[in-house]
């Protein structure tokens, strides 16, 4: 048995003085120095959020559209243009208002013309014609009308006369659009049989009725016309040189989702839902505080609505107080957006 | 392993290191284990040397047995001698033989029976050497895994109960304490691992040693058998 002791114990021995010197530590996993990956919380709005500007213009500090011509400023307008209602449509360079003078002169232009000079001679006839009509009908108000007629005619030369420029924005605007609308109506109403009757021996008188009508309803109808320019674009003013942008400003000075994100997800880090609360999870707070521009609360927060039990209002609170000891990280060229902040806890989710 | 020392990881990771950073229950423990590994590794040791032994002394004798030497100056030569073995049993035979026939034995069947105890009696004692011992091995093989895993456990434990202390799960903290717990395993095993192997090879071998011993008493009883029937006749013809 000595002799086995002896040897065991030396064998022992050999081995661990032997393991002491060649099992020494492992060599350390060689691990590069790899740089941690820096994540920014981009804000999206960017993209989503642009200013109103000219898209094919220079970039500048600040995005302006194209200037517009007319002074005067029309209330609550939002698309930039030179019309007087704010239309959807962007404003465009007038090439086309050539070619539509071309082809819709013609017809309009004699008919005005004409117009004056009959219409008060021509009138007599025309009421007696007209005034078995209104008695079918129900148009009693075209009677005072004839002498309406009078007026806009004049009103028109007047304005024509003093804005020269003036006559292509009109001659597109009134001469298409009447001509076309009034027409089918009174082929619907019972007017149809009268005139048969009544217009068979003067077809022109029949013109000239329908021409009568339009000038009832003329200043009617030039009163609901839309006369702005379809390439005119909105009413909104512009005085600023053009500068990159977009057809219109989207969204304002608003947190992007991520910044909210990020806000919530500190707000969770910070929250511990007080455990073993009845209905823990139908606790919910709402609380209001304001925050200075370093990030950290200015005054207390102060619970808004309850949640009826003073240990979730308090652990809100706390919630509040923890994050502001770190500081709340948020992006400091918004600061008014969250100057104040009102965050409601909601434990639902975090069951 | 108190916080401190995980708050600034042991950079040195060696066995020594481990083990001279490891809590006294792990320590205790891989200490008991390597007490055991040097004790399994005495019997083996001297199982292997007694085992040689045995066999070349069996081989040495049956020759000397079968070489058709007298029973009588076998027994005289070798009576002077320690014996092992056959030859234990051998003498344990020759004597009771002697001592009945000296004061003249009455009963031939009662003769018979006295050798065969006597025979019996020098096989057990014989195989109680080869065996002894052996039981210690197969102890160590099936217990000291578990042992070594207490040692774990109990390292690993108060490791995380170090780590909860130092608020850092950082894997360079984690790291030694597990290792070092994990070393208390490798001991066990360690110890274990040869101690099942020996305990195996060894009481296969005690086993073989003891059917030969058998055999040789089972033979020698036979011989002696023949020479009791011999003697009678002779008695009787007398």
């Amino acid at each position: 048995m000595k002799t086995g002791i002896t040897t065991s114990v030396i064998l022992h021995a050999a081995v661990l003085t032997f393991g002491l010197f060649t099992l020494s530590a492992p060599k350390p996993y060689e691990v590069g120095d790899v740089e941690a990956l820096p994540v920014d919380i981009v804000p999206v709005q960017s993209i989503t959020q642009v200013q109103e500007g000219d898209k094919k213009a220079p970039k500048k500090e600040k995005s302006a559209p194209k200037p517009t011509v007319r002074p005067d400023p029309v209330q609550d307008a939002q698309k930039v243009g030179d019309n007087n209602q704010d239309m959807k449509s962007p404003p465009t360079p007038e090439v086309k208002p050539k070619p539509v003078e071309k082809t819709a002169e013609p017809p309009p232009a004699p008919e005005p013309v004409v117009k004056p000079a009959e219409k008060p001679t021509e009138q007599p006839p025309k009421k007696a014609e007209a005034k078995p009509e209104p008695v079918a009908a129900t148009e009693r108000t075209p009677q005072p009308q004839p002498k309406q007629e009078v007026k806009p005619d004049p009103v028109q030369q007047a304005i024509i006369a003093e804005n020269p420029d003036a006559e292509a924005m009109k001659l597109p605007e009134t001469a298409p659009a009447p001509d076309a609308r009034p027409q089918p109506p009174q082929a619907q109403t019972a007017k149809a049989p009268d005139r048969k009757v009544s217009d068979k021996p003067a077809v022109k008188e029949a013109a000239r009725q329908k021409s009568e009508d339009k000038d009832f309803s003329l200043d009617k109808v030039a009163a609901l016309l839309n006369k702005e320019k379809a390439s005119g674009g909105g009413a909104k003013r512009s005085t600023d040189e053009a500068a990159l942008g977009a057809d219109h400003t989207t969204g304002g000075e608003k947190l992007s989702q991520s910044e909210m994100d990020a806000l919530r997800s500190q707000l969770a880090g910070c929250w511990t839902i007080p455990a073993g609360v009845v209905d823990a999870d139908q606790l919910k707070v709402t609380v209001e505080f304001s925050l200075s521009r370093d990030g950290h609360l200015e005054g207390s927060p102060r619970v808004v609505r309850s949640a009826g039990s003073r240990q979730a209002d308090e652990s809100a609170l706390r919630a509040v107080n923890i994050c502001n000891q770190r500081g709340f990280n948020l992006p400091s060229d918004k600061y008014q957006t969250w100057a104040n902040v009102v965050v409601h806890f909601d434990p639902s989710d975090m069951f | 392993m108190d916080t401190l020392s995980l708050a600034a990881p042991v950079t040195e990771v060696s066995v020594w290191a481990l083990f001279w950073h490891a809590g006294w229950v792990v320590k205790l423990v891989m200490i008991g284990l390597l007490c055991a590994s040097v004790w399994t590794w005495a019997i083996i040791v001297d199982k292997i040397i007694t085992y040689t032994r045995m066999r070349a002394s069996l081989n040495r004798f049956e020759q000397i047995f079968w070489s058709g030497q007298s029973l009588e100056d076998l027994y005289r030569t070798l009576s002077e001698r320690k014996t092992t073995g056959m030859g234990a049993i051998f003498i344990a035979a020759m004597r009771e033989w002697k001592k009945s026939f000296e004061k003249g034995a009455k009963s031939p069947l009662a003769l018979q029976s006295r050798i065969d105890k006597a025979m019996d009696l020098a096989l057990t004692r014989e195989m109680e050497n080869l065996e002894g011992r052996l039981g210690f091995l197969a102890t160590i093989g099936s217990s000291a895994p578990f042992i070594g895993l207490f040692g774990t456990v109990v390292g690993i434990m108060t490791s995380f109960q170090a780590i909860a202390g130092s608020k850092s799960t950082n894997l360079a903290v984690v790291a030694p304490g597990i290792a070092e717990a994990l070393l208390a395993t490798a001991f066990g095993l360690l110890a274990a691992i040869p101690a099942v192997i020996a305990y195996n090879k060894l009481s296969s071998d005690a086993s073989k040693l003891g059917v030969r011993m058998e055999g040789f008493s089972d033979e020698f009883s036979a011989i002696l058998s023949r020479q009791i029937d011999e003697k009678v006749a002779h008695q009787r013809a007398a």
